[in-house]
């Protein structure tokens, strides 16, 4: 007995000691994301909470891993993209980056990123409950770059009150969405509606319809509803006839009394305080925006006050949404071992119990179809409504390394117009003139 | 130089071993030449570091295509959708992009065998023994396979078993041309020259030299606005306020106490001296339709407006006075101290012959300021034109591009991108044409002026 005693107690410090010894692993990873407010902190949060998931399952294994995670949000695009880009030239990209999706073209073709399937199991746990369009996404030439950060939808807004006012009654407004999916209610009806808002002085002229004020993936939407395309088999698209009737529906809007002219550049902060608080009739925004309105901007009783919808359809188009999903990337330039550890760490922040927290806490919709069982998520009217009504029918910018600079020339057109310093017909040809020598064959026009 | 070999070679003789080295070493120093060339180094070097190096940068990478995509520090070679695309499109070789850029895995004797290489468990080989031949279009499907096997794999050991059986390129990135050919041919071992040659340019991915940048340039419908936009923007704030206004406030504090002209000065100098984020934030508040402009009017029945972004005109307006608030006070302070080094026995004797101040200044004043009024307009013509910050910060170009200046159109291609692909190369072809642009009208100034007589030569060392 005392001999197995002292047998056991040999092995037992002889295990001890050997553990003490097996080498500790310390691994550095910093993640940096973009347009992170406070309300989307989670996307950096998320890795951290993997990072503890992952050193206990080292443990388990019987090895000693320790992460430290340098986490870096940025409030902004702009700030974040030159960053990135500049700090990748300089060789010192962090391992994790948190953008959008659109990023992976060009910054693939840069040898700025590594494709996170040379890494991940993709049938495990979670990667296997990720909705497919999303991973699709997140894919360039058929190799998955990235994992889902979160999904999202942009949808329009209407005050209630005021739709009340100009002769909607409570069964109307609550049949608004499914007559905006159906086609009935167009964007026509939105500038005549608007137009009654401040007809009747509910809303001040220019706040009948008063949209995104700044540059923004939103503005495809109305692209696509006047019927235009994107991307076809891998080439971008110029739709001339849908482009035009897109600027002219905002220069309608102007010349109706019903947006301002001098509307973009409105700074964001009075953009939110305005619609939360009943200055503007009909609008669009992001589903993300629900936080920002119920969390700082005081509007208590959202679904009291406001409907929402997909975007209308204009002429010859069809009601839409865009998602434009963040992604998880992971650069290249580092050592092996620690870009599988961030792949891992990437895999594990996508587990939709630490998906939802971010899901809820900003709004945004889950990547997982095993979020909908998760109660935070499930119990949320907001992400559970707009899942429903909005995702089915969500398209998303093309994965393109000269998406950007159409973009670009896009945003310049409709500024032109909006501002009155072009007609629409003028500011399509300029585009089309200036997507021609730009892009050249890169870009089908019709 | 040849003044310092002489010293050199005439200095006396040597005294020590140790010591006799250095002297003749700086030797070279006694000469003003020398001296002068020491004295200026760090200058010299900064110059070079600042000014001349990013000149040249500008210059060498305006005749590339450089993006963010491309990359600066060069390319690799890589088989990415649009890679593919130019090879259908441009090369007409369609098949040929199909064949190399379809993820394809196929299980193959050569796979196999670079498994047993790997020193693969034989299990594992064995189990993918008897799927030969079958193809996978999609990693994962074929990875699904491997870890059905009896022995599963981990993780890391799939990767790599997958890796042995891709039999296409699609995504792959290769360093060199070499790596691309040799990989193309194991796979399509019958390229002929032309296609490698296609499949060589289509898939590079680093910049190239052309000289597109500048073709587009001249053909954009935007150029010409924008170029209008910065010749007005730099004539109207030169004229009004940077010399203009300038000179109204140094005459104005002239005949006023140097007291009061003093405080009077450095008021005029607090939008100088302030931040220029901050400066602009208080125009914007100023000007905002929640602003205090818009506050005060509201109580005469004037709609509150953005009225910076109102019209283009209002927009102007502002630009012109953010940035001209600035520069003014630089010329006011030189002109201030011209005129104070104009000897006071001229205006004396002006005023005893019964001269008005008109008349002082139009004969006095004016003619003793033609250098500082040269070197104010030039100065500030090459300052305006590179200005971007107060109209970054204020309009942004808006409303609809009214107030796009060049520089700003510069940052906005070569530094502001939606989709994260900055136009380095498109940037820096605006940005020479800038830099030629002031070069062009320092040397024009300096010929109207006639800088030749306005300096004294010097009466010593010729």
């Amino acid at each position: 007995m005392t001999k197995h005693l002292l047998k056991s107690t040999v092995a037992a410090v002889m295990l001890v000691s050997s553990a003490g010894l097996a080498s500790t692993e310390e691994v550095k990873i910093s993640v940096w994301s973009g347009g992170t407010s406070p309300n989307d902190i989670y996307r950096v949060d998320a890795i951290d909470i993997a990072a503890d998931l992952l050193e206990r399952e080292a443990a388990v294994r019987g090895e000693d891993l320790q992460i430290t995670v340098e986490k870096k949000p940025t409030n902004t695009w702009d700030d974040f993209k030159q960053a990135v880009t500049l700090a990748a030239e300089a060789g010192n990209a962090p391992n994790i980056l948190v953008t959008g999706h659109e990023d992976i073209a060009p910054w693939a073709q840069a040898g700025l990123i590594v494709p996170i399937e040379d890494y991940v199991n993709l049938d495990a746990w979670p990667i296997n409950d990720i909705y497919e369009n999303l991973l699709e996404i997140s894919s360039y030439g058929g190799v998955l770059y990235g994992l889902p950060q979160d999904a999202e939808a942009r949808p329009f807004f209407f005050w209630k009150d005021y739709m009340r006012q100009i002769g909607y009654l409570d069964a109307d407004i609550d049949a608004l969405p499914d007559k905006v999916q159906s086609g009935e209610y167009t964007l026509a009806n939105v500038l005549e509606d608007a137009k009654k808002m401040v007809d009747q002085g509910l809303v001040q002229q220019g706040y009948g319809f008063y949209p995104r004020p700044n540059n923004g993936p939103d503005y495809w939407q109305f692209y696509k509803s006047f019927g235009g395309v994107m991307e076809e088999d891998g080439k971008l698209v110029l739709d001339k006839a849908a482009m035009q009737k897109f600027y002219q529906f905002f220069v309608d809007a102007v010349n109706a009394g019903v947006t301002r002219k001098n509307h973009i550049g409105t700074p964001n902060d009075q953009w939110w305080a305005e619609v939360a608080s009943g200055k503007a009739g009909i609008w669009h925004g992001g589903t993300w925006h629900y936080a920002r309105y119920v969390n700082q901007e005081g509007l208590k009783d959202f679904f009291g006050s406001v409907a929402f919808s997909l975007i209308p359809a204009g002429d010859g188009g069809e009601p839409n949404t865009l998602t434009h999903p963040l992604v998880y990337l992971l650069t290249s330039g580092h050592d092996e071992r620690a870009t599988a550890i961030a792949a891992d760490l990437v895999k594990i922040a996508s587990e939709p119990r630490i998906n939802a927290l971010h899901a809820v806490k900003s709004a945004h919709l889950g990547i997982t179809k095993q979020e909908s069982n998760i109660d935070i998520y499930a119990d949320d009217r907001w992400t559970r409504e707009a899942t429903e009504r909005l995702l089915p029918y969500a398209n998303a910018m093309p994965n393109n390394a000269d998406f950007g600079t159409y973009w670009n020339a896009m945003w310049s057109g409709l500024e032109a117009s909006w501002t009155g310093q072009k007609t629409p017909e003028q500011a399509v040809n300029d585009l089309e003139a200036e997507l021609k020598n730009g892009l050249g064959e890169a870009i089908v026009i019709r | 130089m040849s003044a310092s070999r002489d010293i050199v070679e005439s200095g006396p003789a040597r005294i020590g071993t140790r010591a006799a080295p250095a002297r003749p070493r700086f030797a070279w120093l006694n000469s003003s030449k020398g001296l002068g060339l020491v004295l200026i180094m760090p200058a010299l070097l900064l110059v070079i570091a600042f000014f001349l190096a990013p000149v040249i940068l500008t210059g060498v990478f305006a005749f590339t295509n450089m993006s963010t995509a491309t990359g600066i520090t060069g390319g690799a070679y890589q088989i990415s959708p649009g890679a593919l695309r130019v090879l259908t499109d441009r090369y007409g070789m369609g098949e040929l992009a199909e064949r190399l850029g379809q993820p394809t895995y196929v299980v193959d004797e050569q796979g196999l065998a670079a498994l047993a290489e790997m020193e693969i468990d034989q299990d594992i080989i064995d189990g993918l023994k008897r799927r030969l031949g079958e193809t996978f279009s999609s990693r994962r499907d074929f990875e699904r396979v491997i870890r059905d096997l009896p022995t599963r794999p981990n993780t890391r050991t799939v990767k790599r078993i997958s890796d042995a059986f891709s039999r296409s390129l699609a995504n792959a990135r290769f360093a060199s041309a070499g790596a691309l050919m040799s990989a193309a041919e194991a796979i399509d071992p019958e390229l002929t020259d032309d296609e490698k040659a296609a499949l060589r340019e289509a898939t590079y991915t680093g910049w190239s030299w052309t000289t597109d940048n500048f073709r587009r340039l001249i053909t954009s419908p935007q150029t010409m606005r924008i170029l209008f936009n910065t010749i007005f923007f730099v004539a109207a704030t030169l004229l009004i306020f940077n010399t203009g206004f300038a000179m109204l406030l140094a005459i104005a504090t002239h005949y006023i106490p140097d007291r009061p002209a003093g405080i009077f000065r450095i008021i005029w100098f607090l939008p100088r001296i302030s931040p220029a984020v901050i400066y602009v934030l208080l125009w914007k508040w100023l000007a905002w339709d929640t602003g205090f402009l818009s506050a005060f009017l509201d109580n005469f029945g004037i709609r509150p407006r953005n009225w910076m972004l109102d019209s283009a005109f209002n927009a102007w307006v502002f630009v012109i006075l953010i940035n001209g608030f600035v520069g003014a006070s630089m010329g006011m302070l030189i002109f201030a101290s011209a005129i104070k080094a104009i000897p006071q026995s001229l205006f004396h004797a002006a005023s005893v012959d019964g001269a008005y101040r008109w008349q002082q200044i139009r004969h006095i004043i004016l003619p003793h300021l033609k250098w500082p009024i040269l070197f104010v307009t030039c100065y500030q013509t090459l300052s305006l034109l590179t200005s971007i910050e107060q109209t970054l910060l204020s309009t942004d170009g808006g409303p609809g591009g009214a107030t796009e200046i060049w520089s700003l159109a510069i940052y906005h291609t070569a530094l502001n991108n939606y989709a994260g692909n900055l136009q380095y190369g498109y940037g820096a072809a605006m940005a020479l044409v800038l830099v030629v642009i002031g070069i062009v009208l320092s040397l024009l100034y300096l010929r109207l002026f006639n800088y030749r007589a306005l300096i004294i030569k010097p009466r010593i060392e010729h």
